[in-house]
């Protein structure tokens, strides 16, 4: 481009491409900051294979953790005792014994201020009744196996004795001798 | 991103691929707070007691019947236990223990009756080598305005007593040495 041409006003020195931005900050120190002209780059690499694996991790720990036996249902008035010599959970008809009432798998099946009222161990007759009937469906169910005579009493921890030996004895002479308590699992000392 | 690059690329079609890792991440943290949500750390166990006791067969002759000896836990007292070795009606030797419950959070242990328990079947216990089928029996009383809590506590120092049990194939495992029910009356 020659210099006599009106164009000569738009000639620009040829220079090497470099950075442009903040440039124009008067502060020395403040301009290298900025720029990023420091010896750390500012930008990071998230390392993310390794995040993957140890969600992996987790993803296969919580699934391997979780047991079908800690679904069980649990009646919400009733607050379970823990021990630490306990057995693992069977699958049996299911008696919550709270304050106030018994149900079976959530069917009423008796009070226990009755029992309280009576002040004797008693059989529950409707109590009775209900496990006689699953007893018997399960023999019809199961046709020529042997009843294990297994059933959990879900019973509260302030339930007094003599509602818990009436339940116990009720359950037995209704076909269920094998009887367990349910209990939360309290660590070994 | 992650790429998986296969070096070629001269077809008509690209061979090299980006796995979206973001969305992976994104179900994986999902996945993970379900599972974190909808986990049981509280799981539940149970303590096994049997309405099992061996009544007098009909047939049998009165002095015929064997007698086994039997530990007869008594927790009616407020101070103490007290620990009977019955042979039918005969008492053959009773022990007391003080009754010092320790608090675990909302429950209660009582390690000294565990402690006791676990002396008394290794001096008494008459079932004791891994291939006796048989097992220890003891007999729980209570009152009848005992909380549930305390009986448990007492049912698990009977279960901390334990002894070796052939399960087949000279596999030998820990199970409880006594088998426990309530006493009737």
């Amino acid at each position: 481009m020659s210099g006599d041409k009106p164009l000569s006003r738009f000639h620009q020195p040829i220079s090497t491409p470099g950075r442009r931005m903040l440039h124009h900050i008067p502060l020395n120190f403040v301009r290298k900051k900025a720029v990023g002209g420091g010896g750390r780059a500012l930008n990071q690499d998230l390392p993310l294979v390794p995040f993957i694996d140890f969600l992996l991790c987790l993803v296969l720990f919580l699934l391997a953790s979780f047991s079908a036996s800690g679904e069980l249902p649990i009646d919400k008035n009733v607050k379970l005792p823990n021990a630490q010599n306990a057995e693992d959970m069977i699958e049996a008809p299911m008696v919550a014994v709270s304050g106030t009432q018994i149900l079976v798998d959530g069917t009423p099946a008796g009070s226990t201020r009755a029992i309280l009222d009576a002040n004797r161990l008693q059989k529950i007759e409707e109590l009775a009744e209900i496990l006689k009937n699953k007893r018997e469906l399960w023999t019809q169910l199961h046709p020529g196996e042997k009843h294990p005579g297994n059933v959990i009493l879900q019973v509260d921890r302030r339930v007094q004795a003599l509602v818990v030996k009436s339940v116990f004895n009720t359950a037995a002479q209704a076909g269920y001798p094998a009887v367990s308590f349910m209990v939360g699992k309290m660590a070994k000392d | 991103m992650a790429g998986i690059d296969t070096g070629g690329g001269h077809g008509k079609r690209a061979s090299n691929h980006e796995i979206p890792l973001i969305p992976f991440i994104d179900f994986l943290l999902c996945l993970v707070m379900f599972l974190l949500v909808t986990a049981v750390w509280n799981h539940m166990a149970r303590i096994q007691a049997d309405a099992n006791v061996p009544g007098k067969p009909k047939d049998e002759p009165q002095d015929k019947i064997e007698k086994e000896k039997e530990l007869h836990v008594e927790m009616t007292g407020e101070r103490r236990f007290q620990l009977k070795w019955q042979e039918g009606t005969t008492v053959l030797n009773t022990i007391d223990v003080e009754r010092k419950p320790v608090e675990v959070g909302d429950d209660v242990t009582y390690p000294d009756l565990t402690e006791k328990i676990q002396k008394e079947w290794a001096a008494n216990g008459a079932h004791k080598t891994p291939a006796d089928k048989k097992f220890d029996r003891a007999i729980l009383h209570t009152d009848n305005s005992t909380e549930f809590s305390h009986v448990i506590a007492v049912l698990d120092s009977i279960y901390a007593t334990k002894r070796k049990f052939d399960v087949g194939g000279g596999k030998l495992e820990d199970f409880a040495a006594f088998q426990v029910t309530f006493a009737a009356k």
